[in-house]
């Protein structure tokens, strides 16, 4: 425990971060026998796996320093690509629409020293209306293929739950194992100092727009499979529940603090949240006026010390 | 190794170096001091590659060398510890001394080589701080030694070392003399810069004296002594441009009184007295604490302790804990950075003035521009402008000092506080702003100021209070004081040096 206190200088991991998600599910295990079964369970897992995607990519943003509200815009671009390009070239022409929107972001950021909410808010703007331009009517079919690799079992286990855990060892490993990850917490506590150290700051900051574009790419891709159809309006509310999910995770929007599994903990509980609730029976507005109280509660919990200003 | 052959720089219409000129060898420790603003640090930034040189040459080996970033310098094999942290709080110590230069096997962080190396570099340093606490937690003596341990771990023929000892306790400046005889045996050239002479004689063999911008001389230590050295720093001349002081009225009653003032938990304690009809200067080398107490006692950073009180009509008033406070006590601030601490550059000359007239308004009273008042004060204070509603940002340095300044006249405060009256300001401009400093006092009003620019307060100040080392160490007559008088305060703490 005392290791936790002090590591979250950077992790932002505190106790009660990591407590949310399994009081939660105890509760929830408590109160609702639907909630118990393995059904639900993996509904729960495919309900959350395009926000933990997402969400990840978000977090490296925000270590960087930034933030970046297209995502849900990109995830929704993705969508329209995927049911209107020709099936063999839909998924890359989705990759590089992502490399695109977060080499803008990132200079946009950088060079022209826009401020990332911004700037992210002129492409999240631009970007949904290209998605409604290329695929106004909700529908369009899914190539097969993807449709298999969203929904399909392996060995008895949800492909969501691959999905997850593929992108929440990537983000580990960049985060915690690479040099990239720590020029990034380093970039985030104080760009100017961390200049002096010889990191080119530029680089690294569009480097983490570019994947956290992708990364949305990649949500985008799953849940258009999973759902079965293109809608160019299917990644709204992404944009903010990533940020939502992360600043439960005990992730700081002033740069420099946050960590794969406190992400991973606040994916978790929204995704509970919201599915628990449901179940339920409670009204999805209560639902949502719940979930802002308990993250205002949750971060009033946290540890409040902005660092490197 | 290192030849500066008439190296210039400038700084708009200010000349930084004037035709500096000396030589340094490989393996000596070389001083370089001088008093504040000698441009100690801007020689040794132009070799950092912090910025280029305006003129001349600096030669490396023979050979014409302008680093023009931090990097350029690094490659060229000059290593800098700077005075500022470089340190990042959330990477400990092991993370922050490879931040840049991480080990990497199989494309991975190497955290075990890291470790390793980080260790045997600070334990190189007599030190034992735990290579893996976070930055953020240690003390500032220790981020300091870690910046050192990182400078000197870099692969490089010349180390710049600015002001280093600063933070530092004495068995760890014992360490760093340790640290700098191994250098020079390594056969490296060690820039060593900073005004304390004892580290100077103790530590370094040659040592190289700057005044205004210029080169006075190059000496070995052992051929010197301390006397010389300070004479070699003092002697500029003083220009005419200050108002004439008037006849001393130590009956005046008192305007500020400070008790026991601490501006650190475990730091000597200030006492002193200020009177209306007065200017004061606190006078120091830099970072000795002069600005602490004027902070303090402007509520913008309080101190740790003593008590500061304000005499006016409502009886006295405790202050020096929050800046509203102060401000309706009577007190005006003008802060060294006007641009981010003073004014509100985006608004007009009017509205600027106008919003120190509002302390004491309730806030939902609808705001009366005065266009006389203003247009009174503008003509007043001789402040060059299109108008009272030209943005402050669009004037000069001098300009907007003076409608800081003058902000405060209208609020009708009685004492000011100014750090750096003239940071930034013209020579022009500089004579009017002493001269409406005087013009306050001689109506009733007291003035403290903390200036690096020592001439200055021997010009204008009514009494001269030298601070060293958090303490106020001499109390000298503006009038009579000399810049010697001052610097051996300053630089020894007494007057025999």
């Amino acid at each position: 425990m005392l290791d936790l206190a002090r590591k979250s200088r950077r992790t932002g991991l505190s106790p009660i971060v990591l407590a949310l998600p399994l009081v939660l599910f105890v509760l929830l295990c408590l109160s609702s026998a639907t909630f118990r079964s393995l059904e639900n369970l993996a509904n729960v897992n495919s309900q959350i796996a395009a926000l933990m995607i997402a969400a990840l990519g978000q977090g490296i943003v925000a270590i960087s320093g930034g933030i970046d509200l297209s995502v849900g815009s990109v995830m929704s671009l993705t969508s329209a690509i995927l049911v209107t390009a020709d099936p063999a070239w839909g998924v890359p022409l989705a990759l590089a629409m992502g490399v695109c929107v977060g080499l803008v972001n990132g200079f946009g950021v950088t060079l022209f020293r826009v401020h990332p909410l911004v700037m992210t808010l002129a492409t999240m703007t631009f970007v949904q209306g290209v998605a409604l331009l290329l695929h106004p009517v909700p529908g369009g079919t899914v190539p097969s293929y993807l449709r298999t690799l969203a929904v399909s079992q392996v060995a008895g286990l949800p492909a969501a739950l691959f999905w997850c855990a593929a992108a929440i060892l990537l983000a580990w490993y960049l985060l915690n194992r690479s040099r990239f990850g720590m020029r990034t917490y380093a970039v985030g506590a104080n760009p100017v100092s961390a200049g002096r150290n010889g990191i080119a700051v530029t680089r690294l900051k569009v480097a983490c727009f570019v994947l956290c574009s992708l990364s949305a790419v990649v949500a985008g891709i799953f849940l258009t499979a999973r759902v079965g159809a293109g809608d160019a309006t299917m990644g709204n509310p992404y944009s903010l529940d990533t940020v939502t999910a992360m600043a439960l995770g005990g992730v700081q929007l002033a740069g420099g603090t946050g960590s794969v599994l406190g992400i991973v903990a606040g994916v978790i509980t929204l995704g509970l949240m919201s599915n628990g609730m449901n179940l339920l029976g409670v009204s999805p507005f209560l639902r949502a006026a719940v979930t802002g109280a308990l993250l205002l509660v949750a971060i009033g919990l946290q540890r409040r010390e902005a660092i490197g200003a | 190794m290192i030849s500066f052959d008439k190296v210039t720089k400038r700084f708009g219409s200010n000349l930084a170096l004037r035709d500096v000129s000396f030589d340094c060898d490989a393996g000596t420790v070389h001083a370089i001091t001088g008093e504040n603003g000698a441009g100690k640090s801007t020689l040794m930034n132009l070799l950092a590659g912090v910025f280029p040189a305006d003129g001349g040459e600096i030669r490396l080996r023979g050979k014409p060398i302008s680093p023009e970033r931090p990097a350029d310098a690094r490659r060229l094999g000059i290593s800098t510890i700077f005075q500022e942290l470089t340190l990042l709080p959330n990477l400990t110590v092991a993370e922050n001394l490879f931040l840049g230069r991480e080990p990497l096997r199989l494309g991975t962080i190497d955290r075990s080589t890291m470790r390793e190396r980080a260790r045997s570099m600070i334990a190189r340093l007599g030190s034992r701080i735990d290579i893996d606490a976070y930055c953020g937690e240690l003390s500032v003596a220790d981020q300091h030694l870690v910046e050192i341990a990182k400078g000197v771990s870099v692969d490089a023929e010349i180390f710049i070392f600015d002001e280093p000892t600063a933070a530092l306790n004495a068995p760890e400046v014992e360490k760093l003399g340790e640290l700098l005889a191994s250098l020079r045996a390594a056969g490296k050239l060690v820039f060593y810069v900073s005004h304390r002479l004892d580290e100077i004689f103790r530590f370094c063999d040659r040592v190289s004296v700057l005044k205004d911008g210029q080169h006075v001389e190059t000496r070995a230590t052992k051929a010197t002594t301390r006397d010389e050295l300070v004479s070699l720093m003092v002697g500029r001349v003083l220009s005419q441009f200050f108002p004439a002081r008037p006849a001393r009225r130590d009956a005046a009653p008192v305007a500020l009184s400070v008790e026991d003032l601490r501006v650190d938990a475990d730091g000597p304690q200030v006492s002193f007295e200020l009177r209306f009809g007065e200017i004061v200067g606190l006078a120091g080398l830099e970072g000795q604490g002069q600005r602490d107490i004027i902070r303090a006692l402007s509520g913008l950073e309080p101190g740790a302790g003593g008590k500061v009180t304000k005499s006016g009509e409502a009886g006295p008033t405790p202050i020096g804990t929050d800046v509203v406070k102060t401000a309706l006590a009577g007190i005006g601030f003008v802060p060294e950075d006007r641009k981010t601490e003073g004014l509100y550059l985006p608004l007009s000359i009017g509205e600027n003035i106008t919003l120190g007239m509002l302390r004491r308004l309730p806030i939902w009273r609808m705001v009366r521009g005065r266009p006389h008042v203003i247009a009174d004060l503008i003509r007043r204070l001789n402040v060059r402008s299109a108008g009272a509603r030209q943005a402050v940002g669009e004037l000069s340095g001098g300009n907007q000092q003076k409608v800081m300044i003058g902000r405060w006249l209208a609020a009708g405060i009685d004492v000011l506080l100014l750090e750096e009256p003239t940071r930034g300001v013209d020579v022009g401009a500089k004579a009017e702003i002493y001269g409406l400093l005087r013009e306050f006092t001689d109506g009733g009003g007291a003035v403290l100021t903390v200036s690096s620019e020592l001439l200055e307060l021997l010009g204008l100040c009514d009494r001269i209070l030298v601070v060293r080392r958090n303490e106020i160490v001499a109390e000298l007559d503006g009038a009579q004081a000399t810049e010697e008088d001052v610097m051996r305060y300053a630089l020894v703490g007494h007057a025999d040096a």
